[in-house]
């Protein structure tokens, strides 16, 4: 019996903490959309957050949602991946939480590659604690500890994760709910570590990167012609190059995940092993040391 | 002469073999029936640096070193400067002097030097210097009366997978160490040992008997760090446990290990990590989720000397107090702290019950004395290990909107679901929450919830492993103890009676919750109480003042050289006190702190 889902069967009856006009809501809309276009339950789904306004995402999510420590969410879910290979595991977190607190985690759940998708939700600044410099801020940025504008200059996530050995490096925009859909949607169904960058603004501290700012300034690749997503140079320059902001599918391509490394095939959920009784051949481990 | 009592140092420098041997002489000695405890001393470096492996055997167990070494196996003369003073009076060294050459005030009189070119012959006679260290074993096996078909069947097999040629060099070469203790020596060396049935016994090491007590109980995932002395368990698990369907997996760091068990366990899986001393500075950060969202984990910390970097590869008990009271914001935990490997073994599996019964964090604290030694131990008995998963839900069985994950109840414990079970969609958040998960920082929900969560530890109380009492459970002299001092403290023990001291020893196995009513029961009948620990400040000393207020009749005896206590070091330590004139303690020898 295939039943149509709709966005409200992944919706939670908690009330949101974002700001009005919070591109975090553009983010959730999507999700919700493409986890019922994909036909996903939400038993099967864990979700799991960083912390930071984007981390309160895991909240509002219909799911196995699970909100832990600031910047850890990746080695989370990626034993969550490993304990039960049926869930769809996804992870979303802010600019700070996945590129600053928690960049050492993103760049060995790239070179991992676990089937899941990682949504860093960028505002370009830290908004909960009210207004700070992130990784992403542009240099001269003014906020609390850097009155006179951020001195450190800002990182390009995607590129770290393209050099890091990423299967799939794509970028979207909250007010592009359709793009963003399909977008998640495809970042699903890659079987591998999916990064997708949201461009999601913050419309309290953030006055110079706004909905308008962005919009003049954003591009789709493959607009001027053909943009091959397997070309790994190709994606380098596209996110390297200086100007408008690039939106899209970057690269992809397919590796070995970690589960098949790990646990190879034909593997039962590691999580459904029968270990109530002891296992019959482990007394004679013992023999080892007669 | 001195008959199936012996405690042996092989010596020279790290990277040269002496370890190998070493393991080789312990499982010698251990088919030949004798009780074993071994200990590694090496330093914190690949190659180079003095290194030796101690081997305790004799016809009784004793869970740790002797007061004294009684033979020495030197490969360098700075074995020789390290050591000599450890030396028991009419003990003996084997001395390598192909190159080194021993002045004249590193000889002890009443210590008997052979020596012997070991190298050279080595290289001379068998065209192949590795097998000085096989020499070496041949000259103490002749010194010592090891069995010699039972050396010829352990050195085969120990190079079997190398080749035909190297077996017959290292058969020939303990043949030369036998023919140059024959043919140079008519001295004796007044040790003798006579084999007794090796009976179904093992020879096993703290780490083996934790990884190998983690599988048993279940465990199929770990996470971890590299880090000495905790190593081990990561690589025992990582040999053994895919053939059981569990997976190890080498985390980018700590912060990340302990994350990784924690999703593992939140996705149903049994999980745990191992770690020392830096590393569990890093995993603090998350035990404090692991207690708010109610997962249950098992963090192994092998102790060894800090702080900062410390001394890697030496043994220390400074981790207590951080153990117990490191995470900010507070949790229910349990520190459970083994004895000897075969409790390592059996604390293991309770710490996995424990932990999901509970669902919360359980520590089980060792050290480098403990997890990294080797001793005798009966077969571990499996027949005792029960799984019990708590009130794990994983079938179904649950309605959404009914189910609440934290729901309040007697014991403060919760019925668990996992992901993938139909109607148990929830939130777990590290920030505080409502019984059905959802974030809230209201005033008489956080009580009730900071209430239910802290009640673990009072309902938990009963299914703690209990304090042992070890000697004469009516002495009024006692001991305090946690871990591996159980060895030296129990020695002592027996040779204090033999010199009509008799005492008794608390060993806790239970760090936290504390054993509050037990300590001061124990503390309130006795006359001393003497409090041995190894670290500086007295960490457990003062959580035993927690409970029974200041005493002038309790001790801080402290041994914080990275070594672990030697009896005599607390007989002594008791002498002091109790019979202050008649000590035994040798005057030259280093006496530990009591305060």
């Amino acid at each position: 019996m295939a039943t149509v889902l709709s966005p409200k069967d992944f919706a939670t009856a908690t009330p949101s903490w974002w700001c009005a006009g919070c591109g975090d809501f553009g983010v959730l809309a999507s999700l919700k959309q493409a986890c019922a276009d994909l036909a996903l339950k939400p038993k099967d789904v864990a979700f799991i957050s960083g912390i930071g306004c984007s981390g309160k995402i895991s909240g509002y999510l219909h799911s196995y949602a699970f909100h832990g420590v600031h910047g850890r969410a990746l080695p989370t879910a990626t034993a969550v991946k490993l304990a039960n290979t049926d869930l769809t595991v996804i992870v979303a977190g802010g600019d700070g939480d996945g590129y600053a607190i928690g960049a050492g985690h993103f760049l060995h759940a790239v070179r991992r590659n676990p089937n899941m998708t990682y949504i860093v939700m960028d505002n370009q600044t830290y908004g909960l604690t009210k207004g700070q410099s992130s990784p992403t801020s542009a240099l001269g940025f003014k906020a609390g500890p850097h009155p006179d504008g951020n001195p450190d200059a800002p990182i390009n996530g995607l590129a770290i994760a393209l050099a890091a050995g990423g299967t799939f490096v794509a970028r979207g925009f909250s007010s592009e709910p359709k793009a963003m859909t399909e977008m998640i949607k495809e970042a699903v169904r890659h079987p591998g570590f999916a990064v997708v960058e949201v461009i999601s603004p913050c419309v309290t501290f953030n006055k110079v990167n706004t909905y308008k700012w962005f919009k003049e300034n954003v591009y789709h690749v493959g607009e001027a012609g053909d943009y091959d997503v397997h070309d790994r140079n190709k994606a380098f320059s596209t996110l390297a190059e200086p100007g408008k902001i690039p939106l899209g599918i970057f690269y992809r391509e397919l590796r070995p995940t970690l589960e098949a490394l790990t646990l190879g095939t034909a593997h039962e959920p590691i999580n459904s092993l029968p270990i109530e009784t002891v296992d019959p051949r482990l007394p004679a481990l013992q023999d080892a040391y007669a | 002469m001195i008959i199936n009592d012996i405690e042996v140092l092989f010596g020279g420098q790290a990277g040269d073999g002496s370890l190998t041997t070493g393991d080789l002489i312990a499982t010698v000695f251990k088919r030949m029936g004798l009780e074993l405890y071994t200990f590694k001393d090496f330093p914190s470096r690949i190659r180079g640096g003095h290194t030796n492996y101690v081997i305790r055997a004799g016809e009784h167990r004793h869970y740790g070193l002797a007061d004294f070494v009684d033979a020495m196996v030197a490969f360098d003369v700075e074995c020789v400067q390290k050591h000599i003073t450890e030396m028991r009076p009419g003990g003996f060294v084997i001395f390598d002097n192909s190159s080194d050459v021993l002045t004249e005030a590193l000889r002890r009189p009443d210590v008997f030097f052979y020596e012997i070119p070991l190298a050279k012959i080595a290289k001379e006679e068998l065209g192949l210097e590795l097998v000085r260290n096989t020499i070496s074993l041949g000259v103490l096996a002749a010194l010592i009366g090891m069995d010699p078909e039972i050396v010829r069947k352990l050195v085969t097999a120990q190079y079997a997978r190398k080749g035909d040629k190297v077996v017959s060099q290292n058969v020939a070469a303990i043949e030369a160490g036998e023919r140059c203790v024959r043919e140079c020596f008519t001295r004796e060396s007044g040790y003798g040992l006579r084999a007794r049935p090796d009976g179904d016994r093992l020879l096993m090491m703290g780490n083996d008997a934790i990884g190998y007590g983690s599988l048993v109980a279940g465990c199929r995932f770990m996470a971890g760090y590299p880090i000495t002395p905790a190593t081990d368990i990561l690589e025992w698990m990582a040999k053994h446990a895919p053939a059981y369907g569990g997976i190890v997996v080498q985390a980018e760091d700590e912060l990340a290990a302990i994350n990784m068990v924690i999703g593992a366990s939140y996705a149903g899986v049994r999980a745990m990590t191992a770690t020392s001393g830096p590393g569990q500075a890093l995993m603090t950060e998350a035990v404090g989720l692991a207690g708010v969202v109610e997962t249950p984990i098992v963090v192994i910390e092998c102790a060894r000397a800090g702080p900062s970097t410390g001394m890697p590869t030496k043994t220390e008990q400074s981790n207590l107090n951080h153990i117990i009271f490191s995470g900010h914001g507070e949790i229910p935990k349990v520190v459970l702290a083994p004895e000897t490997v075969e409790d390592s073994f059996y604390l293991t599996v309770d710490a996995f019950n424990l932990a999901d019964r509970y669902q919360l964090p359980v520590f089980v604290l060792t050290e480098q004395a403990l997890c990294q030694s080797k001793e005798s131990v009966a077969r571990l008995d499996l027949s005792a290990v029960k799984v019990d998963r708590g009130k794990l839900v994983r079938d179904g069985g649950v309605v959404f909107g009914e189910y609440k994950r934290f729901s309040f109840s007697q014991d403060g414990v919760s019925a668990r679901v996992i992901p993938g079970v139909e109607g148990g969609m929830h939130l777990a958040a590290g920030s505080e929450h409502s019984e059905a998960g959802v974030i809230t920082e209201d005033a008489r929900n956080r009580e009730r919830m900071m209430e239910k969560r802290m009640h673990k530890l009072e309902a938990m109380r009963a299914e703690l492993p209990k304090p042992r009492v070890i000697g004469d459970p009516s002495a009024s002299i006692s001991f305090i103890a946690f871990g591996s001092n159980r060895g030296p403290i129990s020695e002592a023990q027996d040779r204090l009676a033999a010199r009509g001291i008799a005492t008794r020893l608390l060993q806790l196995r239970t760090l936290w919750p504390f054993p509050e009513e037990e300590v001061r029961d124990f503390v309130s009948t006795a006359s001393q109480v003497f409090v041995v620990e190894n670290n500086y400040s007295g960490q457990l000393e003062r959580l035993i003042r927690y409970v029974t207020g200041p005493l002038e009749r309790m001790h801080s005896v402290r041994k914080y050289s990275g070594r672990p206590f030697r009896p005599i070091e607390i007989i002594d330590a008791v002498e002091r006190i109790v019979r202050p004139s008649q000590t035994a303690m040798q005057a030259w020898a280093p006496q530990v702190a009591v305060r």
